[in-house]
C-alpha cells in the first residue's frame, strides 16, 4: 500500500492561534506546511445586503461592525463616501477631531497586536500590560463617544459631538503615560529573544507578492515600500501634520513588528500636534431628516489608512435616501486569503499564529 | 492636471473602444466604460504598461432597472496618485465574463465573492466551490430582487413560543394592556 505523504490538518476555526472566526486547512509534511486553503464562512453578517435596506444614517451604524478591532477607520471611510457623492464640506475642527480619534484607534490597535503577536509566540505577559493599558484609552473614547468599541462618533458631516471640558488636558497625561511605558514594551517583546529569534526571517512576503495580492499597510512598509494613505493621499488634516513613515526591508515578522513599534510613536506624536492645533468651531454640518435625506446618483471610493493598511469603501447612490450598494474592501481581503495562502507554504505549523498576526489578519473583513 | 488627465484618457481610448468616459480633476480620477471581451487586456495594459500597478478594489452593482451588473475595477497610479475605474456591463441574465486572476491573483478571491453573491460566471476561474455560504441552495443573495425575509421564512422556522413575538411593539401591547402611539405605529411592521 502506498503511503500518503501529506497530512490534513484544520487550524482553526476553534484553535487558540487563530485570529478571529475562520479556519486554514494546512496539508503538512512532517510539520512544513505544503499547502494552505483559507475557510470563511463563520461570520458572514450580510452587512452589505442591510445597508441596501436602510438610509444613510441608519446605515452608518453598521459600519462599526466590519472590522471588530479597529471600528473607526470603517467609519471615517463611509463617512467621507458619504459626502464626497453628497458634496458636502465638513467643518475644520471635525476634521481634527476625525484624526485624533482615527489615531487613538491606531494605537489602541497596535496595543491589541502587541497582546496578539505575544500571544501567538507564547509570550502571554505581553498581552497582559498592553490591553490593560489600551483601557486607558478606551475610557478617553468612552468620555468622547460614549461608548468603549462600538464609537459610532465619525459620522457623514462631521462628528457627533465637541470635546467634553478638558478632554484636551486628560489627552496629553494619557499620552504621557504611555511614552513612560513604552520602554517596558520594548523590554518585554521587542529585547525578547524569544521573539527575536522565532520573528526574524519567518513569513517573508516577496516583492512579486507585494503587487499580485495588492499587498496594503505594514507589510508593505516592512518590504522598504513607503507607502501610506495617510501622505500618498491625503484626507482630512492630514497634510498638516508632521509624521514619519516607517519602513523596513527585510519583510519578515520582525521587520514588520518594528514598523508597528514605530507607528505607535508617530501615533502619540501626531495626537500631541493635534490637541496642540485644533481649531475652535463647529463640529458637524446640519443635514436633513435622515428619513427623507436623498443623495445625488454617483459613486465614490474613499480610503483610509487604518493600522493593517489602507481600507476603502466603494458607495453608489441611485438618488435614493439608501445606498445603492456599498462595498467594503479591508487590508484581510486580500492578506488573510490569497496572500496568507502563498506565504504560508514552507512555513513551520508553529508559525502559522505568528504570521497570520503579523499580516493583520481579521476574519470580519472578508466576509462582511 | 486636466490636461495630464486627459492624456491618460487618450491614451487608453487609442488602443481600447471606450462606450462611455469622463474626468474628475476634483477627485483626480478617470473613468472608463468598455465591453467585456476588452477587460482582460485593458487591465493588463494599465497595470503593465501605464504604472497603475496597484487594484484598490473591484465591485458589482446590480442594476436591477436595467437588466445589468456592472463589474467596476479601481486602480491607482502610485507615482501618479490617479485613479482610474475600469468600468463593463454585462448582461443580467447571463452574466459570463473572463476569469482575470492571472492579472492579479487578489482578483481570485473576488471573483469567488462575486460568483457567490451576483451568480457571475468567471470562464477559467480555480477555486473551491464555496467561499463564504455554506450548503447554500438559493439565489445569489445580493441580487437586488433577493427578498431576505421571504427567503428566511421559507427556510427557517419560528422558535417554540415565540410565534407571536414577531413584532415587539405589539405583542408587549398586548400583553400589558398598553396602546401603541401613533408615531410608534408607523414603523411597525
Amino acid at each position: 500500500m502506498k503511503r500518503e505523504k501529506a497530512t490534513t490538518l484544520y487550524f482553526g476555526p476553534q484553535h487558540p492561534g487563530i485570529t478571529g472566526n475562520m479556519m486554514i486547512r494546512l496539508k503538512v509534511e512532517g510539520d512544513t506546511i505544503v499547502k494552505a486553503t483559507t475557510e470563511v464562512g463563520y461570520l458572514h453578517r450580510a452587512f452589505e445586503k442591510l445597508v441596501e435596506k436602510r438610509n444613510w444614517i441608519q446605515s452608518f451604524t453598521l459600519m462599526c461592525r466590519f472590522c471588530v478591532p479597529e471600528p473607526d477607520p470603517v467609519e471615517n471611510t463611509y463617512a467621507r463616501a458619504v459626502e464626497m457623492i453628497a458634496g458636502i464640506e465638513i467643518p475644520e475642527r471635525a476634521k481634527w477631531i476625525r484624526v485624533l480619534i482615527l489615531e487613538l484607534a491606531r494605537m489602541s490597535s497596535l496595543l491589541l497586536w502587541h497582546a496578539g503577536q505575544g500571544h501567538s509566540l507564547g509570550l502571554y505577559t505581553m498581552g497582559q500590560w498592553s490591553v490593560g493599558d489600551r483601557n486607558y484609552l478606551l475610557d478617553l473614547f468612552e468620555e468622547l463617544t460614549g461608548a468603549r468599541i462600538y464609537h459610532m462618533y465619525v459620522w457623514p458631516g462631521g462628528v457627533r459631538k465637541d470635546f467634553p471640558e478638558g478632554f484636551g488636558e486628560r489627552v496629553l497625561k494619557t499620552m504621557d503615560y504611555f511614552e513612560k511605558k513604552l520602554p517596558d514594551y520594548d523590554n518585554l517583546l521587542f529585547e525578547n529573544s524569544i521573539f527575536q529569534k522565532r520573528a526574524q526571517g519567518v513569513g517573508i512576503v516577496s516583492p512579486e507578492q507585494i503587487i499580485e495580492h495588492g499587498v496594503v499597510g505594514q507589510p508593505l512598509r516592512a518590504a522598504g515600500i513607503k507607502s501610506d494613505i495617510r501622505i500618498d493621499d491625503p484626507y482630512e488634516v492630514y497634510e498638516k501634520l508632521k509624521f514619519d513613515v516607517p519602513t523596513q526591508t527585510d519583510s519578515d515578522i520582525w521587520a514588520r513588528a518594528l514598523v508597528r513599534r514605530e507607528e505607535l510613536r508617530q501615533s502619540i506624536r501626531i495626537i500631541r500636534q493635534v490637541i496642540d492645533k485644533i481649531p475652535k468651531g463647529e463640529v458637524y454640518t446640519k443635514l436633513p431628516n435622515p428619513q427623507k435625506w436623498t443623495i445625488p446618483a454617483g459613486d465614490a471610493f474613499a480610503r483610509t489608512e487604518s493600522v493593517r493598511g489602507e481600507v476603502g469603501m466603494y458607495l453608489v447612490s441611485d438618488g435614493g435616501n439608501k445606498p445603492r450598494r456599498a462595498h467594503f474592501r479591508g487590508a484581510a481581503y486580500v492578506h488573510a486569503v490569497s496572500l496568507l495562502e502563498d506565504v504560508l507554504v514552507g512555513a513551520n505549523i508553529a508559525d502559522v499564529s505568528a504570521i497570520m498576526n503579523s499580516l493583520g489578519t481579521c476574519p470580519p473583513e472578508i466576509e462582511r | 492636471m486636466e490636461t495630464f488627465l486627459g492624456k491618460i484618457k487618450d491614451r487608453i481610448s487609442v488602443n481600447f473602444d471606450l462606450e462611455k468616459s469622463s474626468i474628475d480633476i476634483e477627485k483626480k480620477r478617470v473613468d472608463v466604460q468598455i465591453r467585456k471581451e476588452q477587460i482582460p487586456s485593458i487591465l493588463r495594459y494599465m497595470k503593465e504598461n501605464m504604472s497603475f500597478r496597484h487594484l484598490m478594489h473591484a465591485s458589482v452593482v446590480d442594476w436591477l432597472e436595467e437588466g445589468k451588473f456592472e463589474v467596476i475595477f479601481m486602480l491607482w497610479a502610485p507615482k501618479e496618485k490617479i485613479r482610474v475605474f475600469v468600468r463593463t456591463k454585462l448582461d443580467r441574465e447571463n452574466p459570463i465574463m473572463e476569469n482575470l486572476d492571472m492579472i492579479w491573483p487578489q482578483l481570485n478571491t473576488y471573483e469567488r465573492e462575486f460568483k457567490e453573491m451576483y451568480g457571475i460566471e468567471f470562464t477559467g476561474l480555480v477555486a473551491p466551490e464555496e467561499f463564504i455560504l455554506e450548503d447554500w441552495d438559493g439565489p445569489p443573495p445580493m441580487r437586488r430582487d433577493f427578498d431576505t425575509e421571504a427567503y428566511a421564512k421559507d427556510v427557517f422556522s419560528e422558535r417554540i413560543g415565540r410565534e407571536d413575538a414577531q413584532d415587539v411593539r405589539e405583542t408587549i401591547a398586548k400583553r400589558s394592556g398598553e396602546v401603541i402611539p401613533d408615531f410608534a405605529k408607523k414603523h411597525s411592521r
